[in-house]
């Protein structure tokens, strides 16, 4: 299982990518939010899946998953949530300044 | 001896003070002193009986770098020479430069030069000498760049610095290469080192570089050319650094080195072929000049070159008349300098067209050009020290070299017969020009006056310098000239100096010089056509404006190719680059494994959420509508947090589900009344270029992914959590026991940034306020 | 006493709180943030006096014993780097009052610049990868702020994409930290040492090291990497681009220079191979990007680049004089670049415009400041006595000992036309007729913080000697990681 996930992680890489090669501001931002699922798909995995109980001590369990990439997922989730916000409204606030939302009208050749 | 070379460093603190103090004192006469100090500590060293004298200063000792002075023969030459001249040039200064100029600039430049070219001079320690080096180059280019308001003073400057310090770096690789080689910055062990460093594969290349910093500093053929336009400086500056001192640390370079490379006759064979290019082309580029100083700049050119090829010739006479000459040379150019910025001054010009008939109105300056350039042009006369050191030129010329190369050996008697010629016939024409002939007093505005006596003061000294060294050859050899070329090759030059050997070869060449110059200068008019005509076209001023052009266009037009401001091209760029080296990387190392060994079971539910995240995922791609599309990327967010929960981790799932209809919200918030999408229209190639970068990322991350799970050699520290998360940690719950003790700092820092993120985005939306308030 | 590690890290996050509470009377403000830098300053050289006159100081946070909990190490590099970064963070609060206009130091200015440091810092003393991945978060939200602060239009666009870059690469960051720690079960970097050490990094330890190389290189500016670099220093205030210039793409390099001194060394021939021919390109590329512009922003911005890859090449040689070279040249272009930039935004703003065909002459109305960038030029350059020579010469040497020459040369190519991009604007923006019309305008306050640091950029190369044996012994530590492991596991 954990080869399948590694793949999945590694398609919605491909696929977020695709999306942040994009022109559209709203492609970019999607492409960003898959490519940090895949990411914390890629840290649960490297965990090893299901190997024990979820890591909450009970008495008369000796196998638990691996709690530390749960951690650092969590973590990982929070940052992504605060970064993937400014994205949005930066976002939001460049397309209300600019008039557009097609990054490619975005390059700004003016000053060289 | 430390505090000697720094002194015209420190007194250059004081120089704007004094200025400011003292507003009607002209400024030259507290900095005369400097040099003159200078001056008389160093003449003590001088005398039959000199010994090299050593001193030792710690600087940076724990990188061998140190103030270590070795004052030996070729030493005291040149310190004697920078501070006599320099004496010399600040009183020339005084009359030259009015009060009203920015004169604590000028003298400060001077000063820091003063300090850089004693320290190159005497430093034993190489990067000390390049530190010393380089600041002459600096000093030099903030002299030319004196007069900075005219736009040829700008050029003259920019163009000397680069090409002095393209010079000075160069010289740095091959110090820092002979240094590492032999072990030691110091230039007299690297002496003692040469014969490991002479094994070395490198010796090609530290020799091109060294004289790369040589030939550029010595403007030597075909880096001359920053040299006619360092005329841009005052006058008093031409001629002390352009030409009596700086320019000559090239040469000095080459003297210091010789002995490291001494049996090494690529070396001097390049030395000699460059030198006597440079003799040539500069006595024939002189001759073409009208411009004064340019005719001076050009002479000078050619008098290096000159010096320069005895070096290369590296015989006893040789390198003899070569120190002799460094020192004729400055006392005749110098001279000549002075009285060009005379008649500069007196007369408002220095084109030589339309000069003429000075004689009659300035006859003390005309009699000191006229030892001066007669001097220079090498004419047979007992009181001209620039006839010795000709006729010591010729006869090294003729006697062979140290090294084997018949054809050189057989060409050069007849090279710098003609390149002497040209000589010959520039030093009259820079005479007979100014001086003879009639005055042109349509070309003349000013009735020209003699100069006053304190502006002829240099000048004078300098001409009886040129006469009392050649009426006394024997006083200067013993006590200067013998040490200084005993320094470069190993013993001192014993035989006499005279004005009469005979009618030997040397004399016949001077007599061809003086006969085939004067037919020349007496049908210049004929010529004229062929000087125009060459070099045309072959320029080297060319070559340069064309590359420091095509540098600035050429970069700029590799710069805006890809600097194009899209994010699309950043990111494939960025993204390409990882991914493909990466790959090599995993390639090269065999990195990629995989094992079926350690893996959970697949069950059907799992498979159909990897299924729906997969079609959610890539449907993102085709939704053409803002709703939709944030909609799917709910979908895969949501799964994701099914899948939290089968791999048992419930705080993720349930932090997941939050977190994601929060994301959708936002998303929905921002982008509901934003352009809706459109049809993705990109051109075939743009398309297969994406894809094949976000599938090769893709396909790298999964390959890592996988070899990283099937490598298995350590237990996880995780183990450790959940023994002590209980009995230590206080906690059942092992991941928020992590997140709330284990890793507090990480959970701590994460917060920080949701608070900066906060801020950022109540900054942002605020400013929005304040501008639609306006 | 182990306590004080954290210091330079949480001191900034206080001032950070307690400005942003303040933000509302500007006065105070000034006065808080230039006090805490100050005080920051000062705690930072009592760390670095203690920790290289001593021993590496290693705080485990909460009392868990490495490698389980976080640990601090406070060792002779992160000190030297951490004081570094404080006396750029306190030109800097001296300069920003005077360059800000007041609306945007009302946009929490002070505030965001404190977490920047705290985050700088963190990145600096941690001794946790994943950890290194938070701060470099913190200190890339705090960038991200800083960056829009008071957008304008070019500024909200550049700084989209710098986001969005950095996004990326904080993704594949995070997920390289996982696959360590799949392979290797830690995310403690001295365990991490430990263990690539025993298992002489085999199979994929390799490729993720170098995938965790392209995370740095990208914040650190390399080739072909830094495409989001000199835009995104340009647009925003000076005094931005100056924290920017000097603080974060040092944390790139500091970051390479850690993990690839520490932890991936035993592939060298493969890794640290690679190295150097990036630098190389970085030399050229960033060097030519100085030379393609007018806009004096932008001159300096792209003369990042070329200093990065003077750093990269002395860790891809990694011997004794290389590494010693890449630290002093750290230190040094920390230093140097802050006071570039704060330069270049005073000289825009006497000027009125960024374009150096439209200046001249204003070495008649600002001599000081003219000096100032003259001297920095040399600097920067790499012209002895200053700074910048002894950190160059060390490298070089470094490089010539590896006999990798090529790459000596194109250095030294590369330090000639330094000095002649930079030189331009003191020639043509400087040197030149008298602009009579010009008003002169008030440079009070600016010109103070930037004569500090070429201060002790000049005290640094002139007094080499009182910092190289420093600089020296952080070498040899750099060069055997069971020092730093033994100091962190207490094996």
């Amino acid at each position: 299982m954990e080869i399948i996930i590694s793949i999945l992680a590694g398609v919605l890489f491909a696929v977020g990518i695709y999306n942040m090669l994009q022109k559209q501001l709203l492609r970019i931002a999607i492409g960003t939010g898959l490519v940090s699922h895949a990411a914390h798909l890629f840290i649960l995995t490297m965990g090893e899946l299901k190997r024990g109980a979820p890591p909450i001590i009970k008495e008369g369990i000796t196998e638990y998953t691996d709690p530390l990439p749960q951690a650092l997922i969590l973590t990982s989730i929070v940052i992504s949530f605060g970064v993937t916000s400014v994205v949005l409204v930066l976002a939001y606030r460049t397309i209300t300044e600019n008039d557009t939302d097609n990054m490619e009208q975005l390059r700004g050749n003016k000053y060289e | 001896m430390l505090f000697v070379v720094l002194l015209p460093l420190l007194f250059a603190f004081l120089v704007p003070f004094l200025g400011r103090a003292k507003k009607h004192i002209h400024t030259g006469i507290f900095v005369l002193l400097v040099p003159l100090i200078i001056f008389i500590y160093f003449i003590q060293f001088a005398g039959s009986n000199f010994q090299t004298v050593t001193k030792t200063y710690n600087w940076i000792p724990s990188l061998h770098i140190n103030f270590d002075f070795v004052l030996d023969g070729l030493s005291l030459l040149f310190v004697l020479l920078i501070s006599g001249i320099g004496a010399l040039v600040v009183l020339y200064s005084i009359f030259y430069l009015d009060t009203t100029e920015r004169l604590s600039h000028f003298y400060v430049y001077l000063l820091m030069f003063m300090t850089a070219m004693l320290g190159v001079v005497l430093s034993d320690n190489v990067f000390v000498l390049y530190t010393f080096w380089e600041f002459t180059s600096v000093s030099s280019f903030l002299l030319i760049g004196y007069w900075h308001f005219k736009e040829r003073s700008r050029y003259g400057a920019l163009k000397s610095l680069i090409i002095t310090i393209f010079g000075g770096m160069s010289m740095l690789g091959g110090l820092i290469l002979m240094s590492t080689i032999t072990g030691t910055t110091s230039i007299q062990g690297m002496i003692g080192e040469s014969s490991v460093l002479l094994e070395s594969s490198y010796m090609p290349l530290i020799i091109i570089l060294i004289l790369l910093g040589a030939f550029t500093k010595s403007a030597q053929f075909p880096f001359h050319i920053w040299l006619p336009d360092a005329m841009e400086a005052p006058t008093p500056v031409s001629a002390y650094l352009h030409s009596a001192t700086m320019v000559k640390a090239g040469i000095y370079l080459i003297a210091r080195f010789s002995p490291v490379f001494v049996t090494y006759d690529s070396f001097f064979i390049t030395v000699t072929v460059v030198g006597i290019l440079t003799l040539c082309w500069g006595s024939y580029m002189a001759v073409r000049q009208t411009d004064l100083k340019a005719i001076l700049a050009y002479s000078t050119i050619s008098q290096l070159g000159m010096i320069t090829a005895m070096f290369g010739f590296g015989t006893e006479v040789a390198i003899f008349a070569a120190v002799f000459h460094i020192l004729n040379h400055a006392t005749f150019k110098g001279s000549l300098f002075m009285v060009a910025g005379i008649i500069d001054v007196q007369t408002g010009t220095r084109d030589i067209r339309k000069l003429g008939g000075l004689f009659t109105f300035m006859p003390i300056a005309a009699t000191l050009a006229v030892l001066g350039t007669f001097s220079m042009a090498g004419v047979p006369l007992p009181f001209l020290n620039g006839f010795y050191s000709k006729e010591l030129f010729f006869d090294s010329a003729v006697q062979g070299m140290q090294w084997d190369s018949s054809l050189l050996t057989t060409l050069i008697p007849y090279v710098v017969v003609i390149g002497s010629i040209f000589t010959f016939v520039y030093s009259m024409y820079l005479f007979f020009g100014v001086f003879g002939g009639k005055k042109d007093s349509h070309a003349l505005t000013a009735e020209p006056k003699e100069a006053p006596i304190g502006m002829l003061l240099s000048p004078f000294i300098l001409v009886a310098g040129v006469v009392v060294i050649a009426l006394m050859p024997q006083f200067f050899n013993s006590a200067l000239l013998s040490h200084a070329s005993e320094a470069v090759f190993g013993s001192a030059f014993s035989e006499p100096i005279a004005f009469w050997h005979g009618l030997n070869t040397p004399f016949i060449m001077s007599l061809i010089v003086v006969a085939l110059g004067t037919v020349l200068v007496l049908t210049r008019k004929k010529w004229a056509a062929v000087y125009r005509a060459l070099p045309g076209k072959l320029s080297f001023n060319r070559v340069y404006d064309w590359m420091i052009r095509k540098m600035d266009s050429t970069s700029a037009s590799i710069t805006n190719t890809y600097m194009n401001g899209s994010l699309r091209l950043y990111l494939s760029i960025i993204i390409g680059a990882m991914f493909m080296l990466t790959f090599v990387f995993m390639y090269a190392t065999n990195g990629f494994t995989i094992s079926f060994d350690n893996v959970a079971p697949v069950t059907a539910l799992e498979m159909t959420i990897v299924m729906v995240i997969i079609i959610a995922a890539i449907a993102t791609l085709f939704m053409n509508h803002n709703v939709a599309a944030i909609l799917v990327l709910g979908i895969v967010g949501y799964s994701v947090a099914m899948l939290f929960v089968l791999y048992r981790a419930p705080d993720l799932a349930l932090t997941q589900l939050v977190i994601e209809t929060v994301t959708v919200a936002l998303f929905l918030l921002c982008f509901y009344h934003f352009p809706k999408l459109k049809k993705r229209t990109e051109s075939v190639r743009t398309k297969s270029m994406n894809l094949f970068i976000s599938i090769g990322f893709g396909t790298l991350m999964a390959m890592i992914g996988i070899a990283a799970h099937s490598t298995d050699w350590f237990d996880k520290i995780s183990d450790y959590f959940i023994e002590t998360s209980l009995p230590e940690g206080g906690g059942s719950n092992i991941v928020n026991v992590i997140l709330v003790d284990m890793r507090g700092v990480d959970t701590l820092f994460e917060i920080t940034v949701l608070g900066i993120a906060g801020l950022a985005i109540y900054s942002l939306v605020k400013l929005k306020k304040n501008k639609e308030a306006k | 006493m182990s306590n004080l590690a954290i210091l330079p890290i949480i001191l900034p996050l206080f001032a950070g709180i307690i400005v942003a509470i303040t933000n509302k009377h500007t006065g105070i403000t000034r006065l808080l943030t230039k006090f805490f830098s100050v005080v920051g300053l000062a705690f930072s050289i009592y760390l670095a006096w203690i920790v290289l006159n001593g021993e590496t100081i290693v705080l485990e946070t909460g009392s868990w014993m490495a490698p389980y909990g976080i640990v601090f190490v406070a060792d002779s590099l992160a000190v030297l780097i951490v004081v570094t970064t404080n006396i750029v963070a306190t030109a800097c609060a001296f300069y920003a009052p005077h360059s800000l206009p007041e609306s945007k130091e009302k946009h929490y200015f002070y505030a965001f610049f404190f977490f920047l440091i705290s985050g700088v810092s963190g990145a600096f003393l941690t001794g946790d990868l994943f950890n290194l991945f938070v701060f470099f978060e913190v200190l890339l939200m705090a960038s991200y702020a800083l960056i829009v602060l008071g957008g304008g239009r070019e500024q909200l666009r550049e700084s989209l994409k710098y986001v969005l870059i950095n996004l990326l690469s904080s993704v594949v960051f995070v997920t390289a930290v996982a696959f360590l720690y799949s392979v290797l079960g830690t995310v403690n970097m001295a365990q991490i040492a430990e263990r690539i050490q025993d298992v002489e990094q085999q199979g994929i330890l390799t490729t993720i090291g170098v995938l965790l190389f392209f995370v740095f290189a990208t914040k650190a500016a390399l080739f072909p990497l830094y495409y989001w670099m000199p835009r995104s220093y340009t647009v925003p205030n000076p005094v931005v681009s100056a924290l920017f210039g000097a603080l974060l793409t040092k944390v790139g390099v500091y970051s390479i220079l850690r993990v690839f001194s520490l932890m991936f060394v035993y592939k060298i021939d493969y890794t640290h191979t690679l190295f150097i021919w990036i630098a190389a390109l970085t030399l050229i590329f960033g060097i030519i990007g100085a030379l393609s512009t007018n806009n004096v922003k932008l001159i300096i911005a792209y003369n990042v680049i070329p200093a990065v890859g003077f750093m990269m090449l002395g860790i891809g040689v990694l011997n004794q004089e290389a590494v010693s070279g890449s630290v002093f040249y750290l230190v040094h272009d920390m230093i140097i670049k802050a006071a570039l930039f704060m330069i270049v935004g005073v000289i825009v703003y006497v000027a009125g415009t960024t374009d150096l065909r439209k200046m001249g002459g204003l070495i008649h109305h600002y001599p000081v400041l003219g000096w100032l960038l003259f001297i920095s030029a040399l600097v920067l350059a790499g012209v002895p006595p200053f700074s910048g020579f002894i950190g160059k010469l060390l490298i070089l040497q470094g490089a010539v000992a590896n006999d990798v020459i090529v790459v000596v040369l194109i250095g030294l190519l590369t330090s000639l036309l330094i000095l002649y991009s930079v030189m331009k604007i003191f020639i043509h923006g400087f040197w030149g007729e008298k602009d009579a019309t010009h008003v002169k305008k008030s440079t009070k306050g600016m010109i103070g913080p930037i004569a500090f640091l070429i201060a002790i950029s000049i005290a640094l190369g002139i007094g080499a000697e009182f910092i190289y044996p420093s600089v020296e012994s952080i070498a040899t530590y750099l060069l055997d990681p069971e020092i730093y492991i033994e100091s962190v596991l207490k094996e």
